[in-house]
């Protein structure tokens, strides 16, 4: 027994990947449907949305994030979006990453078709800006100054839903969507500075690090990887705004399956570990 | 003058940006809110200097024919192929620069992110051993962690989540806030230094 464990602390990476990748593979085909608990931060994100009067003053979705982290943050795009759309509660896109230009554009088109909401009444996507912190304080002046065009090329001043929009007193919530340090940007240059309301959503890595600002209460909620988003379509689904099941939820059952096999791999690496000791000990005594 | 300029550019800009913060005027505001956008000016033309600089180093990689210089050659084609099909066609949705963009670029990134879960997967396997004391106290908020991460075990077993968000909440915030007071301040007093040309780092010549 001791030498099997031993043995398979010693395994073939191969072996590793073949396992990790019936993992991903088995539950995206076959999904498990596993159940989802909402976590109080999601809730907290859900709840300031759906407490914005429909056609009023519109919230602020940026749009951080690459390829790479698209898999955690898509989702939640599309999540809150179908919350915002299905409520009517209008939306400015913006992005401050040239990765999220497209995948921006993408998110809102997609929903927004979905939904029957018209561009410039309902929601509006201004592109990409370079400049980070200056272009988060130069909304908080003016945001049509910092953004004289949207990314179509029309300008912002002759656009219906931004006539009475003009920095964050009009915008009741900013929620970057994020797998960068932008997150906590926002708080200090939006958040601080301009008293504007943050709602974070960014991928698992970066959760830990917003923490602080959520018991500070500087961040009113924060959705966190795949999980995070996960949840907020729950949210969507519960209350009954889509019947879709989102990517989230069917990517949740693979990331489980999958940290399950990397639990299940770091118990069996210390057992061997420990066993091995334990022989190499035994076999230094006289 | 070459020198004496930038540093007094520098020297105005900071000493406005820190002092605008207690000067409620509007004139002053004004003259903020143009400084912004300014920047935001300033901001776009790094993004030409990162590509020339770009260029440059794969350029003279690609006459030196060092190391592995395909890949340069791949880049610079690819850079090249993205900026005519962004400058011919536009951004837009269904133009071929935004083709380009969700049907390769996305794809590829992805792909190259995701295999980073297989090597995860077995570093996890063969480094995450309790060899000592603080070795076993990391396994262990890891494995919290990971499990309440497994969503029908926190749904299950909620105590799962309660423990894992006191590690968050508690010993990571903690370390955390010490860790953001540490940047904080560092970034306060390097932006004195910078502001007073006591740091010249950013012109380019060290100090």
């Amino acid at each position: 027994m001791n030498e099997f464990f031993v043995r398979l602390s010693k395994i073939d990476r191969r072996y590793i990947f073949l396992l990790v990748a019936v993992s991903v593979i088995v539950p995206l085909l076959f999904p498990f449907h596993y159940p989802t608990r909402v976590t109080r931060h999601t809730q907290a994100v859900f709840d300031i949305v759906d407490q914005i009067p429909p056609v009023s003053n519109p919230i602020l979705i940026s749009f951080e994030y690459g390829p790479s982290t698209m898999p955690e943050c898509h989702p939640m795009a599309y999540a809150i979006l179908r919350h915002a759309f299905s409520r009517r509660v209008r939306v400015i896109g913006i992005t401050l990453s040239a990765d999220a230009t497209g995948l921006g554009e993408q998110a809102l088109s997609d929903v927004a078709r979905e939904y029957g909401r018209e561009y410039g009444k309902d929601y509006v996507y201004l592109g990409y800006k370079p400049g980070v912190s200056a272009v988060m304080l130069s909304i908080g002046e003016d945001i049509k100054k910092t953004f004289p065009r949207d990314f179509y090329g029309q300008p912002t001043s002759g656009i219906p839903m931004l006539t009475e929009v003009h920095n964050y007193s009009q915008i009741p919530l900013v929620i970057p969507l994020t797998g960068s340090q932008t997150a906590t940007s926002w708080l200090i240059y939006a958040g601080a500075r301009y008293h504007a309301r943050v709602a974070d959503g960014v991928t698992a890595v970066m959760a830990s690090e917003l923490y602080a600002f959520l018991q500070t209460k500087q961040l009113s909620g924060l959705l966190a990887g795949l999980k995070g988003a996960a949840e907020y379509e729950r949210l969507v689904q519960q209350a009954g705004y889509t019947k879709n099941e989102g990517k989230a939820t069917r990517g949740m059952d693979a990331l489980s399956t999958m940290h399950l096999v990397i639990i299940t791999f770091i118990i069996l690496g210390n057992i061997g570990f420990f066993l091995s000791r334990r022989s190499a000990k035994k076999g230094e005594r006289p | 003058m070459r020198r004496r300029l930038p540093l007094l550019i520098c020297l105005f800009s900071g000493l406005f940006f820190t002092i605008q913060f207690f000067i409620p005027h509007q004139e002053v505001r004004r003259l903020y809110a143009d400084g912004l956008r300014w920047l935001i000016v300033v901001a776009t033309f790094a993004v030409v200097l990162a590509t020339g600089s770009l260029i440059n180093h794969h350029i003279r990689k690609l006459r030196r024919r060092d190391k592995d210089w395909s890949y340069s050659l791949v880049t610079l084609l690819a850079l090249l192929g993205m900026g005519i099909a962004g400058f011919s066609t536009g951004t837009r949705p269904g133009t071929l620069f935004n083709k380009l963009f969700l049907n390769v670029q996305v794809p590829m990134q992805s792909t190259m992110f995701g295999i980073l879960a297989f090597y995860i997967a077995s570093a996890s396997y063969r480094a995450f051993r309790a060899r000592s004391k603080e070795a076993t106290l990391l396994l262990l908020a890891a494995f919290l962690l990971m499990l309440s991460a497994v969503s029908f075990m926190s749904y299950y077993f909620p105590h799962i989540t309660t423990l894992s968000e006191w590690l968050l909440m508690v010993p990571n915030l903690a370390a955390q806030r010490g860790i953001l007071f540490g940047v904080f301040l560092g970034t306060l007093a390097t932006s004195i230094k910078i502001i007073l040309g006591i740091e010249r780092g950013w012109m380019g010549g060290g100090r």
